[in-house]
């Protein structure tokens, strides 16, 4: 086995991976768990994408999955904020009331 | 397996994605359930520029899809309600 054909099985199994967790945020009864299989997918799909380039042998094509990891940060971000707000997922509202 | 058959697998694959990120997005009662589903219809648009040889379309849909547009529609959500309210 070359090592292309290594990296292309990398990428394929990288994508099913994603798949599976494209069906966990279809199927999630709460909103957590769709925010975790979002942040695990984008980070699954970065993998894929460098696997990609590494494949066509462009180095350009890392940058896309540079950038894609860093702002889905920032949108991970935003979603566990509003999270905090409203308060999802706080099994005892008895605790931390009066602060 | 040789490229090609790859490179039409992967192309079949990202549309397939692409129907479904839309048809749950479309879908959602919870509007923030839709924006985590739109954020995933731009992470497979993503995907799909950067199978089409387009790494700076890619970059700039990563930019605005990922950060700007689940940013601005969490912001809005947070000041209203979140549940769609049927008239």
């Amino acid at each position: 086995m070359t090592i292309d054909g290594m990296f292309m099985w990398a990428m394929i199994l990288l994508l099913f991976s994603a798949t599976l967790t494209l069906i966990r945020l279809l199927a999630g009864p709460t909103i957590p768990d769709r925010a975790v299989a979002l942040d695990s997918m984008t980070t699954t799909t970065a993998g894929a994408m460098v696997a990609y380039g590494v494949i066509t042998r462009q180095a350009v094509f890392i940058d896309v999955a540079l950038v894609y990891a860093v702002l889905s940060y920032i949108a991970t971000l935003y979603i566990a904020r509003y999270l905090v707000k409203k308060r999802v997922g706080i099994a005892c509202e008895c605790e931390g009331e009066g602060t | 397996m040789n490229f090609e058959g790859l490179f039409w697998a992967l192309q079949v694959m990202a549309g397939l994605g692409l129907l479904i990120a839309a048809i749950a997005a479309v879908r959602f009662k919870n509007l923030v359930s839709a924006v985590i589903a739109m954020a995933v219809f731009s992470l497979i648009l993503s995907l799909e520029f950067y199978i089409l040889q387009a790494p700076d379309v890619a970059i700039a849909e990563a930019g605005v899809g990922a950060c700007l547009t689940t940013a601005m529609y969490l912001l809005a959500i947070k000041k209203t309600t979140d549940e769609e309210v049927i008239e």
